[in-house]
């Protein structure tokens, strides 16, 4: 589908009270959406501070950002402000034309540069060359007026959703998001530190549940049962559970060790598991080309929901403080078994892998169909083929289980992890965006 | 052998307690001004080479520059006294260069310098009197253009030339996505008098450091590789068999390596329980490593287990001051500074460039180990815990007086010197010579005891950051007057234990 054939459609929509004076496109603006992505992505894994649930954070703002941009210039989508939790509404294009390419520019560069500013020298030096090299795509050719107006139209935009996601209460990360100490309840089902890393003796993130979420109600929205009762008892539900782990672990087949990597996402090491998500959709952006209007609606909602789907998993964790299956199998089971994967520095139940992907697939599978088959590349690059999968679910499916085959997750945290993330992205679904 | 042996007085050290080291800052008074300048090419680096270039038994200083002038400074100090150091025209005064490293590469028995650089990496052939010219031609040396940051040396059996390892970090030219462009290192092994092409070692993944290591006392040399993940796609440390004759391959996990991924920047080793397997100190963000063989023994798999925190070297975080971010670790160096008989660690610590995430007052680290071998913090009370933006250092004896000092380089601020003024026991130097390559004995293992206390140092060319020491292996003596001393030589053979008095340096040669 032609991208710009679309823009074309939006302005012709029938809603020529709500556009502003004059909407050109000079340039193609996805590529501008999908190049920033890029980039995105590259910050999340080499930015310290940005674990799973701070990477699903920035991710919704600047989902939220590309498509309010977009919005901005094309009356056919309907504005996230008064449907997402403390979003005013946003700036709007005054007199004279804009350039929707260039509007997206300068959010998109205005929005990244803010919620990574913590980035290392090379995540700046990429930000201020990302910025410079597609400023100069975009604005070639357009007469001076109207890149101006665009530029300060982008950058209102983006101080507008920056101010918003300030105040949500998960913009400062210290020490990595790791407390300063930490004291384990006297119970043997509470999580104990499971790292020699003297930086992980404390649970990460530990009020993370109380950030402000952005489409559901509140953390608690979609809360879970109780994990199955701790025994040592080897005919209880949770001994079984820890001796599944165990036991898949022992006879691990090639396959199943290569689902456990390719969804490993560790942070600092890729993306972590909401960029794979990120990765994917961006991937299919660019190559199926779709749609602008479908690009951003599609960003801003996965940002959305793996955001939200990150504030309640954690709420729950924090609930539950559950151990890790490392902790109770050395305890009871086999003091010398080690997981595949390396054990995450925080509570096991749900699934933070397991709740992010339900939440994607729910939004995914809303946006673009049922059984929408596609093959996964996001660790191309780390030597990793591309994984083929029959729709989101299949993929989504797929990444829970690896969490029990990496030996850092029971069954139920899984199963219950899908369930929360299909609750979580459903408030997601719900949102009306494109007319 | 057990207890007291030949009637010699043996049986006192180590000294029982840790003494805290005395340093007193000597930059400005002893002349040493130089910085290591330079924006993100120059992140990383900022070497210094300690030998002596003018045959006055005193080490004499090749700095790095960055986007200043390499420079070399010729040590004055007195002996015993204070430190002092005069610039002088050497032949090294060019720019970009990260690191640099003393060796002997043609064997004449002067010493030569390897400098890395942004851009071509040059070989200085010495000429006597701290005077250098370059050799890259005469030696078939190939410099390449890279962004060159680690270095390892060895001398295969037989070659007459040391086999040189070159880490190479980000593509220098990759403005946008620096991720995933790591250049290869490369490999410059002899052929016959000169070098042949460089093999690339690939695959490769922004090494910070490196070393040549006979890890598992099979008398066989490894490379081992620290690199940076911030960089790398796909990568972990590395560990690279090297076979005669055959290209150097990875060791794997089928082979019992086990895939650990940090922000690898330096690494130091010694024999920390003399075990005869050498366990390795890899600095990094945050937490550091130490690495010991999870079951040390003949044909001993290489599989680690930290057991930094253990030790009390872990060294995550500033110790003092209001700066509790994460630390950054640069340089490291196992070294004895009080010569209780203990080896010591040194840290160089500072932030990358504006991270905000990790500490901005970043003091050096001065781990003193202890009798039950967990080391203790004593950088603050030693007077060396400069939170300057520290790179590479050097632990070394400036001024012969048998106590070690200390240099450290700081990216853009000034190179510091210490004079070790503590109260320190008893010290033995060895020195090793041989006729023909190599002639200082690198590959060696010296082995000091004294009653039933032993020490080994693996004598090599490489590891830290960006910095290497060449001269006699230093070790304390505690209150031992004498001590006994052997070599492990690189071809195998293993000299007669040698009873030596303290607080002198003993020259040792293959035939005793």
């Amino acid at each position: 589908m032609d991208r710009r054939r679309v823009l074309g459609l939006g302005a012709a929509a029938g809603i020529a009270a709500l556009l502003p004076s004059r909407v050109m496109a000079a340039s193609d603006p996805v590529p501008v959406l999908t190049n920033w992505t890029k980039l995105t992505l590259q910050l999340v894994r080499h930015t310290a501070t940005y674990s799973p649930p701070v990477a699903a954070r920035a991710f919704g703002y600047l989902g939220v950002t590309g498509y309010e941009a977009v919005a901005a210039c094309d009356g056919a989508l309907t504005s996230l402000a008064g449907q997402l939790n403390g979003l005013t509404p946003l700036p709007r294009p005054g007199e004279g034309a804009h350039d929707m390419a260039a509007v997206l520019q300068a959010a998109l560069s205005a929005g990244t540069a803010h919620f990574f500013a913590n980035t290392g020298p090379s995540g700046q030096r990429a930000l201020a060359t990302m910025t410079r090299k597609l400023d100069e795509q975009v604005t070639a050719g357009l007469p001076e007026d109207v890149a101006a107006r665009s530029r300060a139209l982008g950058l209102a935009i983006a101080a507008h959703i920056c101010g918003w996601a300030d105040g949500d209460g998960g913009a400062v990360v210290a020490n990595m998001g790791f407390p300063e100490s930490y004291t384990a309840p006297d119970d043997p089902a509470a999580w104990v530190p499971t790292s020699l890393v003297r930086q992980q003796q404390a649970p990460l993130l530990p009020d993370w549940g109380t950030v402000r979420p952005f489409a559901m109600p509140a953390g608690d929205t979609c809360s879970l049962p109780p994990p199955p009762a701790y025994s040592e008892d080897p005919t209880s539900a949770f001994y079984a559970e820890a001796m599944e782990v165990y036991s898949a672990t022992k006879a691990l087949t090639e396959e199943q060790a290569l689902i456990a990597r390719f969804w490993s996402d560790d942070p600092m090491l890729s993306s972590t598991p909401p960029g794979h998500w990120i990765f994917v959709a961006n991937d299919l952006i660019a190559r199926r080309q779709l749609p602008l209007a479908v690009s951003v609606d599609v960003m801003a909602r996965l940002g959305i929901a793996m955001a939200d789907a990150f504030i309640g998993c954690w709420q729950a964790k924090t609930t539950y403080n559950l151990l890790r299956p490392v902790t109770y199998i050395n305890r009871v089971i086999d003091k010398g078994w080690k997981p595949l994967l390396n054990t995450p520095p925080f509570p096991e139940y749900p699934s933070g892998h397991s709740t992010v992907s339900g939440a994607a697939a729910t939004v995914l599978t809303a946006a673009l169909g049922e059984g929408y088959a596609y093959e996964d590349f996001t660790h191309e690059r780390e030597g990793l083929d591309g994984r083929p999968y029959a729709s989101f679910w299949d993929a989504a499916d797929e990444a829970g289980i690896s969490r029990l085959y990496g030996g850092i997750h029971f069954r139920a945290a899984i199963e219950q992890g899908l369930t929360q993330g299909r609750c979580i992205g459903a408030y997601t679904v719900a949102l009306r965006t494109l007319a | 052998m057990k207890g007291c042996v030949l009637g010699l007085v043996l049986c006192a050290a180590p000294v029982a307690a840790q003494t805290v080291p005395q340093f007193v800052e000597e930059t400005t008074p002893s002349g040493l001004s130089h910085q290591f300048t330079g924006e993100w090419e120059y992140m990383v680096g900022g070497g210094v080479a300690a030998f002596d270039c003018n045959g006055d038994a005193l080490p004499d200083l090749a700095l790095s520059g960055g986007t200043a002038p390499a420079a070399l400074f010729v040590n004055q100090s007195g002996a015993s006294g204070a430190l002092a150091f005069a610039p002088v025209e050497s032949g090294i005064e060019m720019e970009a260069v990260t690191g640099t490293y003393p060796i002997d590469i043609d064997s004449d028995g002067i010493t030569d310098l390897v400098l890395l650089r942004v851009g071509e990496n040059v070989v200085m052939r010495g000429l006597g009197d701290c005077r250098f010219e370059r050799a890259n031609e005469d030696w078939g040396f190939d410099g390449g253009d890279a962004w060159s940051t680690a270095f390892a040396a060895m001398w295969e059996a037989g070659e007459s030339l040391p086999t040189l390892a070159i880490g190479n970090y980000i593509n220098q030219r990759e403005e946008a996505y620096p991720w995933g462009s790591c250049t290869d290192n490369w490999l410059h092994r002899p052929a016959g008098a000169a070098y042949a092409p460089p093999l690339p070692l690939t695959p490769s993944f922004c090494a910070l450091s490196m070393l040549f290591t006979d890890w598992n006392g099979s008398g066989k040399k490894s490379l081992r590789v620290s690199n940076d993940r911030e960089y790398y796609e796909g990568g972990q440390e590395q560990m690279w068999h090297l076979e005669p004759d055959a290209a150097p391959r990875l060791y794997t996990e089928a082979e019992g390596w086990k895939r650990l991924r940090i922000w690898g920047m330096g690494i130091a080793s010694t024999d920390l329980d003399a075990d005869g397997y050498p366990e390795f100190y890899l600095t990094s963000m945050a937490d550091n490593k130490l690495q010991r063989l999870v079951t040390p023994a003949p044909d001993a798999l290489p599989d680690y287990t930290d057991i930094a925190w253990a030790k009390g070297v872990t060294a995550h975080r500033p110790f003092m001051g209001e700066d509790l971010r994460p630390s950054t670790g640069w340089h490291a160096l196992f070294a004895d500074v009080n010569n209780d008989g203990r080896a010591d660690l040194f840290v160089a610590k500072g932030n990358v460039w504006e991270m905000p995430d990790f500490a901005m007052a970043d003091p050096n680290n001065l781990l003193v180990q202890g009798a039950d071998g967990v080391f203790v913090e004593m950088a603050d009370k030693a007077g060396v815990a400069s939170t300057h933006a520290a790179r590479g250092g050097a632990v070394v004896d400036l001024n012969g007086d048998g106590a070690l000092d200390l240099v450290v380089v700081n990216r853009n601020g000034p190179v510091q010197v210490w004079r070790n003024a503590g109260a320190v026991g008893n010290w033995l130097a060895v020195a090793l010579e041989q006729p023909g390559p190599n002639p200082t004995g690198i590959g060696s293992w010296v082995e000091v005891r004294t009653g039933e206390h032993l020490q080994r140092h693996e004598v090599i060319v490489g590891g830290g950051h960006v910095s290497g020491i060449w001269g006699p292996q230093h070790f304390g003596l505690g209150d031992a007057e004498q001590a006994e001393v052997r070599v492990i030589w690189p071809d195998g053979r293993v000299s007669d234990w040698r009873a030596v008095q303290a607080n002198a340096v003993a020259t040792l040669t293959p035939e005793g």
